[in-house]
């Protein structure tokens, strides 16, 4: 790519230089171009084969998400070995049961918050799902006859898909973390809780800044950010609405916390005369001594960073003696399918505070990359509330989308056992009749066949012929030979077809270990405890490796 | 879509009550209840990282300079100098001031003025506007904190939100005294303050204005300000 771009295909807009300010033109949103797909809204249910297979042949979103989260896993590591050596762990158990007990006492702790939030004069409102949500926000926008809108980073806006409603109802919207925005112009989606951009290259966001704004093409990441920054400050000086999420709420002094890197944060929520926050009723923790655990725990768990560059405490509007903040600010409780993570047997879950640590080690997320989960939340933890979020049916191949490896577990700076639940959700899966009936019918057998000893070895004999059979025919295994140390088993067929596409097996030997043990070692040691052995039945004892 | 669609008022809206209902039954809980164990203590053994009797202003510049905010020690007699220069180095043609706090500072302003510089007075005009043309905010700092190199910038009459946000130079002048060891200190000094009375906006600010969104690569002044001074005055 070079960095004389002929003019970009599509018509670009005019540019719209400071002086255009008084200039009281209808905003039009710019619309995606035809035939455009949203990489979050997916129809269901949602098969993850096509996204997957695709990401893994991208050799650059590979390269790009495999550097990103492996260099964040490793500097996660170094700096809570640095700052916390062995009591890393007893902070993580801290953090977690700081989280677990006000989701314990969830109608104790937001009461208080509540009630302390509206001391303070912050209005707030509750929505149940994601409709309501974006309909109270319209109505403040209406009410306030609100214009252009300032946006900073919400996963929880992604959820309620707010964006295209306020565009709708004329009130121009702007996301203004960089990457949103240039993932704004360019009509695609974040891919990462904390790095939505992880996917997109510098030529591509240059690209979108010459198509949207009209600017020259320039790739260098310092131009790139400087365009958006001047493009985005015109914005917040106009702004009479400023969008925020939230990173905690802090129950008994009713604050909202907010933490970004940039300090878009800080404008959009303070230029505009109107605040608006999104904030999931799971963001409560009791009070200031917390916010402290968790906020020490967070950015370390996210970028590496001691704190994010800005930590944003707000604590309603601008006060009467104070010389600026807004006048009004409000703070939408949001639902939307929270409670019913809530009850008991998948609480735990709501601890997430949404700092990426589980992406970022995760093996699966670093091959697929975030867009494969076919929803706003990724990685482990989105393979987990997902399914819950919008039904297990629809997103039954997520909690297979994990290797079990446990790389989330001990990432998780809230200690939300990942592995487990994602197990408990696939025993749901069988339970509920949303695994097919072949697969049923397979785990029943496997499962009658490992409890008895004949059915064990039959199933142990029927497995190592059928695969030295086909390595036979394949050619990797001479005839006469036990075993080949080149032999892989390649593209077999049948029902082992999908397992040995993806990877290779190595030849099964021809006798099994026990049987090797049985004969070479221990009866030529002392046969009499062989036999004795034998005897009893202990040698039957089941292997705890899997099969295969 | 028709704009008029979302005029009507709808479905009534969900109340408090029927809000927390959900909450109660997800919980298994009758009514409201106070929790029956407090709530986790935070021990100091575990969470904390600085204590107070750890070099704290060598720990503050040396995590400050870390984070990559550019940190000078200084003694108070320097002070207005150092911002003279400072201000001289950058070109700086127009900047806002607020260190109301910090009695060395008096006659800062002028100071500025005599160099052929306009001190903008942005408590004239409401909210940020005044700021967004000026090359420099110089403030005090509401505390700092050694463990990871924070200031803290808190709203209040005499301190604009925008001063440490808005320019694209910050130039905060911290004082010995107003190093706390951790954060935790930070915010048991606020618990001593009603809520009701807590300045709207505390900003804890780690590093000048930062993203890595573009390919990893790390960009300084992407919205607030690239470059950060800070001086620290050792003798008070």
């Amino acid at each position: 790519m070079t960095a004389t771009q002929s003019p970009p295909p599509t018509p670009a807009p005019t540019p719209q230089p400071e002086s255009a300010a008084g200039a009281a033109k209808p905003h039009v949103a710019p619309g995606p171009p035809p035939g455009h797909v949203h990489p979050l809204i997916v129809s269901l249910p949602y098969s993850i084969h096509e996204r997957a297979d695709k990401a893994t042949a991208d050799p650059q979103l590979q390269f790009f998400v495999t550097r990103a989260t492996y260099y964040k896993d490793q500097t996660r590591k170094k700096v809570f070995a640095e700052v916390y050596g062995e009591r890393y762990d007893q902070m993580r158990e801290l953090a977690g049961n700081i989280k677990q007990h006000t989701l314990d006492y969830l109608d104790h702790y937001l009461g208080e918050w509540i009630d302390n939030a509206e001391a303070n004069g912050v209005k707030v409102h509750y929505a149940r799902d994601s409709a309501e949500a974006n309909s109270i926000c319209l109505e403040i926008a209406k009410a306030n006859n609100c214009k252009l809108c300032v946006k900073a980073k919400s996963m929880v806006t992604e959820e309620t898909h707010l964006l295209p409603e306020l565009e709708a109802m004329g009130c121009e919207t702007v996301e203004t973390d960089l990457g949103e925005f240039i993932l704004q112009i360019d009509h695609d989606a974040p891919s990462h809780i904390v790095t939505p951009m992880i996917h997109k290259d510098r030529v591509a966001s240059a690209k979108a800044l010459t198509a949207a704004l009209g600017v020259p093409y320039n790739d260098e990441p310092e131009v790139i950010a400087r365009v958006a920054r001047d493009h985005l400050r015109g914005k917040y000086r106009k702004a009479d609405l400023g969008i925020s999420g939230g990173n905690f709420l802090v129950a008994n002094t009713g604050s909202v916390v907010i933490c970004t890197n940039e300090g878009n944060g800080r404008f959009c929520t303070s230029a505009p005369r109107i605040h608006v926050a999104f904030v999931g009723i799971e963001k409560v923790i009791p009070g200031p001594e917390h916010l402290s655990v968790m906020l020490k725990m967070l950015a370390r768990s996210s970028t590496g960073q001691p704190l994010t560059v800005y930590t944003h405490t707000m604590t309603g509007p601008k006060r009467a003696h104070e010389h600026d903040g807004p006048e009004e600010m409000h703070v939408i409780l949001i639902d939307n399918g929270r409670t019913e993570i809530l009850r008991k047997e998948t609480r735990e879950m709501l601890r997430c505070i949404r700092c990426g640590a589980c992406l970022n080690a995760c093996p699966v997320y670093r091959k697929i990359g975030g867009h494969a989960y076919g929803a706003v939340y990724s990685g482990p933890i989105g393979a987990l509330i997902t399914p819950l979020f919008k039904g297990l049916a629809n997103y039954k191949d997520l909690p297979q989308a994990s290797s079990l490896c446990g790389a989330c577990y001990e990432a998780c700076p809230v200690k939300i056992n990942i592995p487990k639940y994602l197990i408990q959700l696939r025993t749901d899966m069988v339970g509920g009749k949303i695994t097919g009936l072949p697969d049923r019918i397979f785990y029943r057998v496997w499962a009658a066949s490992l409890k008895h000893s004949l059915t064990y070895r039959l199933g142990g004999w029927a497995q190592t012929t059928f695969f030295r059979l086909q390595a036979k025919l394949s050619g990797t295994l001479a005839k006469g030979e036990k075993y080949s140390a080149r032999g892989w088993l390649k593209d077999a067929p049948g029902p082992v077809k999908g397992w040995t596409s993806q990877r290779d097996m190595p030849t099964p030997p021809a006798a099994s270990f026990r049987n090797w043990w049985d004969k070479e070692h221990v009866r030529s040691v002392n046969p009499k405890a062989a036999e004795a052995l034998k005897a009893s039945g202990a040698g039957e004892a089941k292997p705890a490796a899997r099969q295969h | 879509m028709n704009p008029t669609a979302h005029t009507s008022t709808s479905a009534p809206r969900t109340t408090r009550e029927q809000f927390f209902a959900r909450i109660r039954t997800a919980l298994e809980h009758d009514r409201t209840i106070a929790p029956s164990e407090p709530a986790p203590v935070v021990s100091d053994a575990l969470a904390r990282t600085t204590r107070a009797t750890d070099d704290l202003t060598q720990r503050f510049c040396e995590k400050a300079t870390a984070v990559g905010m550019k940190v000078r020690q200084i003694v108070a007699g320097d002070l207005t100098r150092t911002i003279g220069t400072l201000l001289e180095e950058i070109k700086a043609k127009r900047v806002v001031v607020s260190v109301g706090t910090v009695p060395q500072a008096v006659g800062l302003k002028d100071s500025i003025r005599r160099k052929g510089i306009e001190v903008v007075d942005w408590a004239a005009t409401p909210g940020l506007e005044s700021q967004y043309d000026t090359d420099a905010g110089i403030t005090d700092v509401h505390a700092a904190i050694a463990e990871s190199g924070t200031m803290v910038c808190c709203s209040d009459a005499g301190h604009s939100r925008g001063l440490s946000l808005v320019p694209p130079v910050h130039i905060a002048v911290v004082r010995k005294a107003d190093i706390l060891p951790d954060l935790i200190d930070w915010w048991n000094k606020m618990k001593a303050v009603p809520p009701t009375q807590w300045p709207s906006s505390i900003a804890l600010i780690t590093g000048p204005s930062k993203t890595a969104d573009i390919e990893g690569v790390l960009v300084t002044g992407v919205h607030g300000p690239g470059t950060v001074h800070i001086l620290v005055v050792t003798d008070v």
